[in-house]
């Protein structure tokens, strides 16, 4: 599945530009476009590129190139701005070349040691499968692998394998205990998604893992699979249908599945949470989905006693990009960090002193950025910040 | 192409200047930067270079100068006529980082512009800080220069008023291909960059010569106060003898910002690019018995909406008073388009990632005639019907081309293209009609039909300001070969 499935779309193309800014707004929506300046690192570069590689005026031998094609965190802003007719596939071409690179036996350092990791413990980060129930270890949560739950909560590499991160699903295995969900978790039977490994173009691992999880939760008997990961989520929804196997389960995101509980009544907030906020639409929660999923943490942060919800200007469709995806926090973390730093500097410029975000990849790059840059601004989790209003039971 | 150990040499150089990250010579950069939309040939630049000052452009330029090395200025090359593609290879100077709007005068109504600022950000930049003022656009991707249209002498939706958008540079800011400084117009003697006159005006020394002659970092372009109130009114016309007393009729009212007109037909097929569909205008669609011929749109403001209502009655009046019975439709008044301005002009990209065309000015006493012969041509060669005109500085003159988006992917669709373009430029030549924004092809044409010695004092000037001919070379003012 390299060039030649996306030769409809690769020619597509006319480097009118408007890729490069939020419509309407004129302001920057490509990361690696904006940080490099060259055309090449913009998604009408990439499409060039591709449509050289095709044509063999350009080789995937160059790893100069390659650096172009994996500086794309697959954010989807380029196809949200673009109403071309080959619009909904440019990312498709950008992952077609990286699988081209992968067939012809050109290899990013960084991708074969994600998936040397996946092929050895089953997440791209090489921590051990066995440890990767860890940071339930104390909550009494049920094994969804050993019994009957109602509600699957998976969890995804980074919050099991990200210690920093862990009060994240603790902090929704508390909300879902006031709300009397019988929930469930995988834990070292837990495996990952896949999906990273689709965007950097290792489509046999990818299916390998999809299979996997669809016969796993096709299983296990529960009525959902609830996700903090909008990696995951989309990997669930939008890529695993390319896979033959339909997935026989209701799959919610994290914000999804809490707005529901707070507007059936099951949760009541009965504390104060005085703080002005700001929310980053993950890509993998918006643009990757058909119909993003922009509301629900929304309608979640202003249901929030004392809180004050501010929008930077880049939202919803038109939010800028964390920088993690796509390979890219892997392949090149400056740029992630770089990317990441200005979506910090534009939730700063709002007023806000937190920025609360629902995608763990976001989460851990932010603090990454914050690490490195210094910007005075705190990052939340979704859940976190919901837990927050919450009076949590200590058993 | 440049030597391997001048281009090492040169490229340690430009790194220097502008910093590692803003120099490639990766194959992936001097491919993308060798081609543009059109069917112009490609050519591969030595090394692309990003300044982000001026004082790094004029180190560029002098280096380039001191060796000989040809450089290209690029924005976003989105001109309809090849004029970004390196001729003869060397620097591919990106000026995309030079992006500042440097200043907005509310009272005397200009912005001092630099380079790489697009319509995008002007539009962006004036609704949030002055409101009240408007640029104007053109029908190009908000990603296009604002500064490059100007230079280009391109079109806008203000050009019926004011003409090319040359005419509305009220200074400029420029890098001599020997590496001076230089401005023009009143910023020259004062701190204000109100206008070109009342000076000898150098401008032309650097308006329309494709950067042939020396690099704009700066440029003065002229903002008007934005209307309380404006719209459309558009009619469709039968036959093209309609359609050209009913832009002669209107355009005598001076009522209109805008007129702009388009072939039927084309409107027809591109319709679908709106959803997301790929669109071809060649083979022709077979035309329906009883579709019209033209469509003509003006573009009307007011400063109440009763100075609207009757601009409108007399553009009704004289529409219906001039022009025969069954021959036409409307007048009908639509919102006015030019608050989406600007946009992805869908309608031209759609087709396989090439466009392209012979745009022309011209005299409005030959407009008929040549539409006529444009539109036989594109018949005779099997495209659709495409022809798009607009009426400049209160018809003076027009503005004339056929819309040609194409397939690359597709050589037999190329070949005809190019064959089509041939045809057309003999016939526009011979009718008066002169292509803007040339691509080379057409320069040397032109040079063939001109008077010598306006051909030579291009040459002379173009010496005299770039003696070593490192500038866009083989565009206006090329050296005899």
């Amino acid at each position: 599945m390299g060039l030649n499935d996306v030769n409809d779309w690769i020619y597509g193309c006319t480097r009118c530009g408007t890729c490069k800014n939020v419509l309407n707004l004129f302001v920057p929506s490509c990361p690696a476009g904006e940080r490099f300046q060259l055309e090449s690192y913009f998604p009408s570069g990439r499409q060039l590129i591709a449509r050289g590689v095709f044509e063999g005026k350009l080789t995937l031998e160059d790893d100069d190139l390659r650096k172009r094609i994996d500086a794309c965190t697959g954010c989807l802003s380029c196809q949200q701005q673009c109403a071309v007719y080959h619009h909904e596939h440019i990312f498709e071409i950008v992952r077609a070349s990286r699988t081209e690179a992968v067939t012809q036996g050109f290899l990013n350092p960084a991708y074969m040691f994600m998936i040397d990791n996946l092929k050895k413990e089953d997440n791209i980060f090489g921590k051990p499968k066995a440890e990767r129930g860890e940071w339930a270890k104390d909550l009494g949560v049920k094994d969804a692998s050993q019994e009957k739950v109602d509600v699957l909560y998976h969890t995804g590499c980074t919050l099991s394998f990200d210690s920093e991160l862990w009060e994240v699903p603790k902090s929704l295995i508390y909300l879902m205990r006031a709300a009397n969900v019988d929930v469930g978790v995988m834990g070292k039977e837990e495996t990952c998604c896949g999906g990273r490994a689709y965007e950097i173009g290792y489509l046999g691992e990818f299916i390998k893992y999809a299979e996997h999880c669809l016969e796993t939760f096709n299983s296990l008997g529960v009525s959902k699979v609830v996700t903090s990961c909008s990696d995951g989520y989309s990997t669930f929804k939008t890529l695993y249908p390319k896979v033959n196997i339909k997935m026989r389960v209701e799959v919610l995101h994290v914000v999804e599945y809490l707005d529901q509980l707070i507007k059936e009544g099951r949760i009541q907030f009965t504390k104060n949470v005085p703080m002005k906020v700001t929310y980053h639409d993950p890509c993998h929660l918006g643009r990757h989905m058909s119909q993003g999923v922009y509301e629900p943490p929304r309608s979640i942060l202003k249901s929030l006693p004392g809180l004050e919800l501010v929008e930077m200007d880049r939202n919803r469709e038109n939010a800028w990009c964390c920088g993690a995806g796509g390979g890219v926090k892997e392949a090149n973390p400056d740029l992630a960090l770089w990317t990441a730093n200005e979506r910090l500097k534009e939730a700063k410029a709002t007023g806000a002193t937190a920025l609360v975000t629902s995608c763990p990849w976001c989460e851990r790059n932010f603090k990454d950025a914050i690490k490195e840059c210094g910007e005075e601004i705190e990052i939340y989790d979704i859940a976190e910040i919901t837990r927050k209003a919450i009076q949590v039971d200590a058993n | 192409m440049l030597e391997v150990n001048i281009k090492n040499r040169v490229v340690k150089e430009f790194e220097k200047i502008v910093g590692r990250d803003f120099v490639s010579t990766n194959e992936a950069d001097l491919y993308i930067y060798s081609q543009d939309m059109t069917q112009a040939e490609p050519s591969w630049p030595d090394v692309v270079v990003i300044p982000k000052s001026v004082e790094e452009v004029q180190a560029i330029i002098g280096l380039a100068n001191r060796e000989k090395i040809p450089v290209t200025p690029y924005v976003s090359g989105g001109n309809i006529g090849g004029l970004a593609v390196p001729l003869k290879g060397g620097i591919l100077l990106d000026l995309k980082r030079m992006n500042r709007i440097i200043e907005v005068s509310d009272i005397d109504m200009y912005a001092v512009i630099e380079p790489g600022v697009t319509f995008g950000h002007m539009k962006a930049y004036l609704e949030k800080h002055h409101p009240n003022l408007m640029y104007t656009y053109a029908f190009s991707p908000p990603s296009t220069s604002v500064m490059a249209n100007a230079l280009l002498q391109g079109l806008d939706n203000l050009s019926t008023r004011y003409g090319a958008a040359s005419h509305w540079v009220s200074g400029l800011e420029a890098v001599l291909p020997t590496g001076e400084l230089v401005r023009i117009g009143s910023c020259a003697v004062s701190r204000s960059w109100q206008e070109r006159v009342p000076f000898p005006d150098l401008a032309g020394l650097f308006l329309g010569w494709q950067g042939t002659t020396g690099v704009v970092t700066k440029m003065a372009v002229s903002l008007w106060p934005k209307p309380k109130h404006a719209t459309q009114v558009s009619l469709v016309l039968m036959d093209l003898e309609s359609a050209y007393e009913s832009l002669r009729v209107i355009s005598r009212t001076r009522i209109p910002d805008d007129i702009i007109g388009v072939s039927f037909a084309f409107e027809r097929i591109v319709k679908t690019a709106g959803e997301h569909k790929k669109v071809a205008s060649y083979p022709a669609q077979a035309p329906r018995p009883g579709d019209p011929e033209f469509i003509v749109s003006t573009e009307i403001s007011g400063n109440t909406e009763n100075e609207l209502k009757a601009k409108i009655e007399v553009i009704e009046e004289v529409v219906h008073s001039t022009l025969q019975e069954g021959k036409f439709e409307g007048p009908q008044t639509w919102p006015s388009t030019t608050a989406f301005y600007p946009m992805q002009v869908l309608d031209v990209l759609s087709s396989g990632g090439g466009l392209t065309w012979i745009g022309t000015y011209g005299p409005m006493s030959n407009w008929l005639e040549t539409v006529k012969q444009g539109c036989a041509l594109q018949d005779k060669h099997g495209f659709t019907r495409s022809c798009y005109t607009r009426l400049m500085r209160e018809g003076h003159f027009a503005a004339l081309r056929w819309l040609l988006p194409f397939n690359k992917e597709d050589p037999e669709y190329v070949q005809k293209i190019n064959e089509l373009c041939s045809d057309q430029l003999e016939m526009v030549l011979n009718a008066g009609y002169i292509p803007y924004k040339t691509p080379v092809w057409a320069i040397r044409k032109i040079e063939e039909l001109a008077d010598p010695d306006w051909v030579n004092l291009h040459r002379r000037i173009k010496s005299m300001l770039d003696p070593n001919n490192i500038m866009n070379p083989g565009r206006w003012g090329a050296p005899q070969e």
